[in-house]
């Protein structure tokens, strides 16, 4: 049917102003060197905030920070979501008791968790007191460049598993029942059924775990600016916290706007895997 | 199944349970403590009187005070407005066809998973060129870009069906009225899972509300909280972990009456 589609144009009106606008702005911007400080200086350089980029340590310290996160929190998370999912697929009463407690942090702000941990991970606080009671030293959580990173990666861990269980939970909802009840009829144990049908069932929700874990990772930044500033000795410098401190402390604009574009390559180069893995009907799409 | 079998996934889940609700509970005992220091023994968990002092002193003409009703106004704009432009715009996607629909659809699609850093400095040289730094419409104006809510309304009307709206047209209805009188009546459900899911991204958003504030005057909750944190010598835990409660009792509410439009959101990709 055709009908004038006006109420598409205030929406339109909005995004176009606040989100493409800004989108093909910064692609501008990261060709150029822009202080707003300083408007005198501002002219085009072509590719060479990129150039810096990729010759500048603290990029790659960046991207390497960021490799760790996911290594280290992506495999706990997700066996830890799976294994959640899998309890509440299997109980009868209190489910949605279960499932709220578990899922409510995922539903806060950022900022409150990172200070609630901030407090547990204080020298005098609640972590370090069950230490000393168990008679262990004291640990120093966020100032220790070794551990503050390890740190953050636990209280993400804390953060985002209840969220990922959700997710795999729904895809459990959608497993084949007879081909489940078929299997047990058959005598299959348990652990067959899990690993030949179920896991099976679950790889596109899996996966998209995996990656969304990935993308987010990327994109920390609010847990380092509460718990650590990228210290200590930069030991938890992010790719965002760099681009931020490039922005808005040294006001190199167009550095930050290249940073920012690089962000974004980084995480379409994995949605493209996403695609590869997932083929084009799953891509995106969880449940 | 014996008794045991059935048993352990309860007992497995309430540890879960447990460890995922009692740093919150924490926050919530240490806030309605006395004092500025951490509680760390047992016996303070339970034994310590309770003390609303640290609530006291954020309505007390602190700053606290400022950044909760900075963060309701912004909410209180900005997720209404985004509700009627998704339900409008959502609506036009779903029975209309016009000249870029597809590529709008496919923009605003992409927008989802676009990590919403890369917007941030022309947003802060626009505001900051338009003279809006520092004000609300800053603070409110990013948040009705967000295409979560546009996308999931036209998926909401394409399935609903149309007949009811042809049936107005004929009785000489406008395309405005049948929009307030019958469409947005009809769209409970829908507007439930944009508004919840438009709310939490609000009440929550730090990035863009800390680079687009500079007076301490018109921080948001989250900002504000997380730069007082930031005055690093002496912590008042008490007063800091009182302003998380607050931030958090809003989302509590929310929780609590729309669970399920909060999973459905994250089903969808709401990127919450």
């Amino acid at each position: 049917m055709r009908r004038p589609a006006t109420g598409v144009l205030p929406w339109v009106a909005c995004f176009g102003l606040f989100g493409l606008l800004p989108l093909l702005a910064a692609l501008v911007l990261s060709f150029q060197a822009y202080n707003p400080l300083r408007p005198d200086l501002v002219r085009w350089i072509g590719l060479e905030n990129y150039g810096r980029a990729l010759a500048s340590p603290s990029f790659w310290h960046a991207l390497r920070t960021t490799a760790i996160f996911v290594a280290g929190t992506l495999p706990v998370t997700l066996t830890l979501a799976y294994l959640v999912a899998g309890l509440l697929s299997r109980i009868r009463r209190a489910e949605g008791f279960f499932r709220a407690a578990i899922f409510f942090p995922a539903t806060l702000s950022m900022v409150v968790i990172s200070l609630v941990f901030k407090s547990l991970y204080a020298e005098e606080g609640l972590l370090n007191a069950w230490l000393a009671a168990a008679g262990l030293g004291r640990v120093h959580w966020l100032q220790d460049p070794a551990l503050a990173l390890p740190s953050i990666m636990l209280m993400d861990i804390w953060a985002s598993a209840g969220y990922y269980a959700i997710l795999i939970l729904a895809g459990r909802k959608t497993l084949p029942r007879e081909q489940l009840d078929a299997a047990r009829l058959e005598g299959l144990s348990a652990w067959t059924v899990e690993r030949r049908i179920v896991l099976p069932h679950l790889k596109p929700v899996l996966l998209f775990v995996v990656l969304l874990n990935t993308i987010r990772s990327f994109q920390i930044f609010i847990e380092v600016f509460v718990l650590t500033r990228g210290g200590p000795l930069e030991s938890t410098l992010t790719l965002v916290y760099h681009l931020y401190e490039r922005a808005f402390y040294h006001f190199e604009m167009g550095y930050a706007s290249a940073l920012a574009y690089l962000l974004l390559a980084l995480v379409g180069i994995v949605l493209l895997i996403q695609r590869r893995l997932l083929g084009r009907s799953a891509a995106g799409n969880p449940a | 199944m014996s008794r045991a079998a059935r048993a352990w996934p309860y007992a497995a889940l309430s540890v879960v349970a447990l460890v995922s609700l009692v740093p919150l509970l924490y926050m919530a005992r240490v806030s309605l403590s006395p004092g500025g220091d951490l509680p760390v023994a047992p016996a303070d968990w339970f034994g310590r009187p309770f003390s609303l002092e640290h609530y006291r002193d954020l309505w007390g003409g602190g700053p606290m005070a400022r950044f909760t009703v900075n963060s309701l106004v912004v909410t209180c704009v900005a997720v209404p407005i985004q509700i009627l432009l998704a339900a409008a715009a959502g609506h036009a996607l779903a029975r209309s066809r016009f000249l870029g629909k597809g590529l709008l659809l496919a923009l605003a699609t992409a927008f989802l998973v676009l990590p919403r850093q890369v917007t941030l400095i022309p947003l802060y040289l626009l505001m900051s060129w338009l003279g809006l730094l520092d004000t609300y419409a800053a603070l409110i104006l990013p948040h009705l870009a967000d295409p979560f809510g546009v996308l999931f309304m036209a998926h909401y009307y394409q399935t609903m069906p149309a007949e009811l709206e042809e049936a107005a047209r004929t009785d000489g209805l406008t395309g405005r009225a049948i929009f307030w009188r019958i469409l947005l009546p009809l769209s409970g459900p829908g507007i439930a899972v944009v508004g919840v899911n438009g709310f939490l991204t609000t009440w929550n958003a730090f990035l863009h509300p800390l680079v687009l504030t500079t007076s301490e005057s018109m921080r948001t909750l989250p900002v504000g909280l997380a730069l007082f944190a930031q005055s690093e010598f002496s912590v008042d835990w008490g007063a800091l972990l009182a302003g998380s409660t607050v931030a958090t009792l809003p989302v509590v509410v929310a929780f609590a009456f729309f669970q399920r439009q909060i999973v459905e959101g994250v089903l969808q990709g709401s990127g919450r």
